[in-house]
């Protein structure tokens, strides 16, 4: 059987170190749990990890930081917890190359579901060379998409809204620009996200993003649909 | 008013002081006459007094009788007025009441003096009275006027600059109450009102401070509770019965939201995010695409209505976290919400306003409760939020966002029923 994914959790508080390990090890996955950044370079040392999930209210040296030397050593995925509503934190954060934030107090779910996504889309791309850290815009049919920002730009620079499921799943695409991705795939980045009824989520989102695409969903020309269940972004996308 | 009385003052004493000069002079000459007559022998009498210049408007004749003319006697007051005048310039004692009648007056323009003279004969003198004109100088009427004029336009300064600092002060008075963090008067100006304005910016720092504690507070507590709640909600993953872990899992949210609330509030709508263009009608769509994924059951009942695209220049997050509140609200308490974007009647006019209208089916909001929703941590009538939950601070915080960008939100109760929320912001 494959070996589950290493991932490093570094939190000040120990309770919620405990538990958030507790939890992702339920869900398949091993945890190594540190306290501060000192720990974390120490644990750095001595493991392999798949990815980090750190929080940025650190004691001691600030989790930005640790960030910044992580980023210098490796290309580890990064899932940060900021506080909520931090703008800054969460701006830099992702510029410095995280690959994900989670607003803390955050739903653990969610923080799952962001992890397998960051871990599927990493591992997607251990073939080749991995983009540089999902920080810097993407650009594709005059479209951006500014993942520091969590933001869509249209062609005239103007903010085209997007909920949180929409921006994950055009995220994913435009990172696998004429690659199909499955709806098993999709589905995964809107899990822990959606109340409503599960099977049809995908659609949904899939016809808004088309709309907020200016992309005709009879003759999808941009997020076209794959027969046997998947979707491709037929575009070029260059990185900004 | 003054003015008017000032003239009319004038205009008396003008006409008393003419009345004056004139029965002063008529005077002179009757009693002129009379002692002409009188020296003169009876028999010459009327030779002379027909040689005499009267003088214009002075007629005289010599009569056995006391004078009879087709004018009644004079009243009372006259009298006395001419008999004191004829007196005082020398009528000789005889004459000072019985020797002497009076007919006539200012009322007729004439008067006419009966003098009995020493041997029984009576010499009648009639004089023509010419009424007071009291604007008979042309300078003083252009005097008048120019004064007037002068004295109402330094009263209107005067006054002006005397209630400019209070219109001042009203104004910032207005300004505060918007908002906690409006610029200070400047303490210049007359003593009392440096003072004023002075009294007026230590009263605003110590609301501001007050304002200021109580969102640090807020805040603190705020995030102080972050670190429970992620402990709560990691250990109600642990839960094995699924629908108590779904009633934590619940409730934990509920709290959140009200922490997030809290912190949303203590944080200033001003600061923190840039402005940049963003689709407004794609966001209230996006918006209501969320409020529908969050309760399916009633993503029937939200409808968007308005242009495809419109772009405006705002805060983004902040401006989604106001629309946010707004239709949240909607479903909330009406369990729909229609969302309608009317664009500016001419666009780039100064001043032009883009409006939101969001409108739900629900009970509608008491009449006296339609501003009092605005106030932080106000909560409608208590049944309504027991099982609805909230903090009070959604339609806070939106007023707090949409002002900080220049616009504004009010709340009505749609005729039809239900509640209309209008927010507003500069196009």
């Amino acid at each position: 059987m494959e070996q589950p994914p290493h991932i490093m959790v570094v939190d000040d508080d120990r309770e919620i170190r405990d538990l958030l390990a507790r939890f992702l090890e339920k869900h398949r996955l091993r945890v190594t749990a540190v306290r501060d950044c000192r720990d974390a370079r120490r644990a750095w040392a001595n493991g392999h990890y798949q990815l980090v999930v750190l929080d940025l209210m650190l004691p001691g040296e600030p989790g930005l930081d640790f960030a910044r030397w992580l980023r210098s050593q490796s290309d580890v995925p990064i899932v940060m917890l900021t506080a909520m509503g931090e703008e800054t934190d969460r701006i830099i954060g992702l510029e410095l190359g995280a690959d994900d934030y989670v607003p803390k107090p955050f739903n653990p779910r969610e923080l799952l579901a962001r992890i397998r996504a960051v871990l599927r889309r990493a591992g997607d791309s251990m073939g080749g060379p991995r983009h540089d850290g999902g920080s810097r815009p993407l650009r594709f049919a005059g479209w951006t998409l500014e993942p520091a920002r969590r933001r869509l730009l249209n062609p005239d620079g103007v903010e085209v809204a997007l909920t949180g499921g929409e921006y994950d799943l055009l995220l994913a695409l435009a990172e696998r620009a004429n690659r199909v991705l499955t709806r098993d795939m999709l589905l995964d980045l809107l899990r822990g996200r959606q109340a409503g009824p599960f099977d049809r989520a995908i659609d949904v989102a899939i016809s808004r993003l088309r709309r907020k695409l200016e992309d005709d969903g009879r003759n999808a020309q941009l997020i076209k649909t794959v027969r046997g269940g998947g979707y491709v972004l037929a575009a070029t996308v260059e990185h900004a | 008013m003054v003015q008017a009385a000032g003239l009319a003052i004038h205009a008396m004493d003008r006409i008393d002081l003419q009345r004056l000069s004139q029965a002063r002079n008529l005077a002179f000459r009757i009693v002129g006459l009379y002692r002409a007559v009188e020296l003169t022998a009876p028999a010459a009498r009327a030779d002379v007094l027909g040689e005499l210049r009267h003088g214009p408007g002075l007629s005289a004749e010599l009569s056995a009788a006391p004078p009879v003319a087709n004018l009644p006697e004079m009243p009372p007051r006259e009298q006395r007025f001419w008999r004191i005048n004829l007196n005082l310039v020398g009528m000789p004692p005889p004459h000072h009441w019985r020797g002497m009648q009076l007919l006539g007056g200012p009322a007729w323009h004439r008067i006419i003096v009966g003098m009995r003279l020493p041997d029984g004969e009576w010499l009648n003198v009639s004089a023509a009275i010419e009424p007071a004109r009291p604007w008979h100088s042309p300078t003083f009427l252009a005097a008048f006027l120019l004064m007037t004029v002068v004295a109402a336009g330094l009263t209107l300064w005067a006054v002006r600059r005397l209630t400019a600092p209070v219109r001042t002060l009203a104004a910032a008075a207005e300004a505060l109450g918007r908002d906690v963090n409006a610029p200070p008067l400047p303490e210049d100006g007359p003593l009392e009102v440096a003072t004023a304005a002075a009294a007026f910016n230590t009263m605003a720092a110590r609301i501001r401070r007050f304002v200021q504690d109580r969102t640090e507070l807020l805040t603190a507590i705020g995030h102080d509770l972050r670190t429970p709640i992620t402990r709560l909600k990691l250990r109600a993953e642990f839960i094995e019965d699924d629908e108590q872990r779904g009633k934590v899992l619940a409730d934990l949210e509920e709290l959140e939201t009200m922490v997030s609330a809290t912190l949303a509030f203590g944080r200033d709508a001003r600061t923190g995010e840039a402005v940049s263009a963003l689709d407004m009608a794609e966001l209230l769509r996006t918006l209501l695409d969320e409020a529908g994924d969050a309760r399916p059951e009633a993503a029937s009942r939200l409808e968007y209505e308005g242009p495809a695209h419109w772009t405006v220049r705002a805060r983004p997050l902040t401006l989604k976290r106001a629309l946010t509140n707004l239709i949240a609200n909607a479903v909330m308490y009406g369990g729909s919400a229609r969302v309608r974007l009317v664009p500016p009647a001419s666009v780039g006019a100064a001043g032009a306003m883009l409006t939101i209208e969001i409108e739900d089916d629900g009970p509608g909001i008491p009449p006296g409760e339609l501003e009092r929703v605005f106030e932080p941590f106000h909560r409608g009538e208590p049944s309504r939020n027991r099982e609805t939950g909230g903090v009070g601070l959604g339609l806070p915080i939106a007023r707090n966002i949409m002002r900080a960008h220049g616009g504004d939100v009010v709340l009505a109760n749609r005729p039809a029923g239900g509640a209309k929320a209008t927010a507003t912001l500069p196009a």
